[in-house]
């Protein structure tokens, strides 16, 4: 049981990868009544938790039965998801790929993967969230929307006073770089439009004109050179530099070496002025996923077991591309909604096998599931660690008791793993 | 269905109204609401002789899709905006070059005015997809 009804604070929100510590929630019974701090998002996660839960159409222990059957029974397994669940949970999903010979990927495959694959090709230059606050006078934006996807990532970070910042809003320059005019773009103090798809020549430009070299054209990817070379004098000359990169330079054309790019960029500025850059992680235990595959498989997603030891490709091991080759006759999906979230030709694959959903809520991935099992939410009713998108682990508290018979994702897969271990004596 | 179209590149990412919307329940009107929408610049739609909220054909080479026509003050022509979810993947290209991302950004589409035309819901939209429409 958990405490006593009353003000619950420092709660940790499982929404996006900022992973807010700061929610104060009040608690009456087994009931959120009020969220203080928490953006609009977070507001609707913890006081409609409650709502629009899977259903179960027999008991946990009928459920895990029958999709331990169809895992023993399957030759291709899948193991998807991983993302919006704390770490405990990942490590019981790793072991079940493992005993069938399975694939295990996250989601960071459709939203960070090429950040990962920039990172293993030229090094990586994360800081804390907290040095940005305390140091940074320049913060860029690429790619990233921050007002939508991570509402208080500005307020907390980059326009709140810091230690050597005084004044976050007078001191602290933000720009955004995107395709489209965003809600961001607008409360930034400089907005930087470019062509779609031309991060890479843009980048590469930058690089470039920072290293001296004169280029023979007029513009790049929109901005003319004397743009180009007005936007490396402020970076060069900034005291301490932040690039946040999000989703606008990892899936569009050039993927992992838009990144690779960005990296040497960065890389690059150090020789003037001190830079880092960091990926705006999306679902709150992404950056988890990735590490807890890591220490347990030895590579951070796209992992493949189907030889007795862990194999890393992506493009091969990817969910999407082994979905769209017809590839898997199986799927263990937990906490992801691959139906929503996969192009047409995936999702079509993906409802004529039979898939085992593991989620605290139904989505369309639990409207073509064979087996629905519904799971406590992380962070909210059962607790938990995940990983911040600067990669520090926090923990995750219990605030309510989940729905009666409801156990969380770690306890579901773990009774799946022992199943799957019986039946295959 | 209109056959005078309107090309424009194709992208997607979150609102903050689909990440609260998709908290309150995927499945509900909300999340259909404001998932089921292509933002576009105020000159594009009135090319498309259409009225904010009339719905649009969302054509390219991997499908299409109706959603509802939305107007975004800041945009402009040649780039419109679906939010992340099942509208936007169901003209995605599930191509990855290897990578395991597929094309969610800057995807070439032409858009038609679809008056009268029933914007499919969630569930709707999936049994589609599976009988391969």
């Amino acid at each position: 049981m958990t405490e006593d009804s009353g003000m619950k604070e420092n709660i940790v929100c499982p929404f996006c990868g900022c992973l807010c510590d700061d929610i104060a929630l009040s608690v009456v019974g087994n009931q959120i009544t009020d969220n203080k701090n928490g953006c609009s998002i977070s507001q609707a996660k913890f006081l409609n938790h409650h709502d629009d839960r899977l259903a179960m159409d027999s008991s946990v222990e009928e459920l895990v039965k029958k999709a331990a059957e169809i895992i023993v029974k399957s030759k291709r397994l899948l193991v998807y998801g991983l993302s919006s669940t704390e770490n405990d949970a990942h490590r019981e999903a790793y072991k079940i790929a493992e005993e069938v010979g399975g694939v295990v990927d996250n989601t960071s495959s459709v939203c960070h993967g090429p950040t990962i694959l920039g990172t293993q090709e030229s090094g990586e230059s994360i800081a804390a969230l907290a040095e940005t606050r305390h140091r940074a006078d320049l913060v860029i934006y690429w790619g990233s929307n921050p007002q939508f996807a991570h509402p208080r990532h500005m307020s907390r970070y980059v326009r709140a006073d810091g230690l050597f910042i005084k004044d976050g809003k007078k001191d602290r320059k933000i720009w955004v770089v995107d395709v489209r005019k965003t809600i961001s773009a607008g409360v930034a103090d400089k907005f930087v439009k470019i062509n779609p798809g031309s991060d890479l020549e843009i980048i590469s430009a930058l690089r470039a004109i920072a290293r001296g070299k004169i280029l023979d054209v007029e513009e790049v990817g929109g901005l003319s050179i004397n743009e180009l070379t007005e936007l490396v004098e402020a970076m060069k000359n900034a005291k301490y530099g932040v690039l946040f990169f999000g989703l606008g330079l990892t899936q569009s054309k050039g993927r992992h070496r838009n990144i690779d790019a960005a990296i040497r960029l960065i890389q690059d500025l150090n020789y003037d002025s001190k830079w880092s850059m960091m990926p705006m992680r999306g679902h709150y235990n992404v950056a988890g996923a990735n590490k807890t595959s890591t220490w347990q498989t030895g590579y951070p997603y796209a992992v493949d077991y189907a030889r007795g030891y862990p194999r890393y490709q992506p493009g091969e091991y990817t969910a999407v591309d082994m979905l769209v080759r017809g590839e898997p006759d199986a799927v263990l999906n937990i906490a992801a909604d691959p139906a929503a979230h996969f192009p047409r030709a995936a999702v079509k694959h993906l409802a004529g096998i039979p898939v085992i959903n593991l989620d605290p809520k139904q989505n369309m991935t639990s409207l073509l599931a064979k087996v629905n099992i519904q799971t406590a939410i992380s962070g909210i009713e059962c607790d938990g660690a995940a990983v911040r998108m600067d990669g520090l682990p926090l923990y995750l508290k219990k605030v309510v008791d989940p729905p009666e018979g409801v156990l969380p994702d770690r306890d579901v897969l773990r009774m799946i793993y022992d199943e799957v271990r019986r039946l295959k004596k | 269905m209109s056959r005078v179209g309107v090309e424009a590149l194709l992208t997607s990412g979150r609102t903050l109204k689909q990440g609260r919307a998709m908290e309150l329940g995927k499945l509900g009107p909300e999340y259909l609401k404001e998932v089921a929408i292509c933002e576009m610049d105020k000159v594009t739609l009135e090319a498309l002789g259409l009225d904010e909220g009339d719905p649009v054909c969302v054509e390219t080479l991997h499908g299409s899709v109706l959603v509802t026509s939305k107007i975004d003050r800041r945009a402009e022509p040649g780039i419109v905006f679906i939010p992340c979810g099942p509208y936007a993947n169901a003209v995605t290209g599930s191509d990855t070059e290897n990578t395991g991302m597929p094309d969610f950004k800057g995807v070439s589409a032409q858009i038609f005015g679809a008056k009268g035309e029933k914007v499919l819901n969630v569930k709707e939209l999936l049994k589609q997809i599976m009988e391969g429409a």
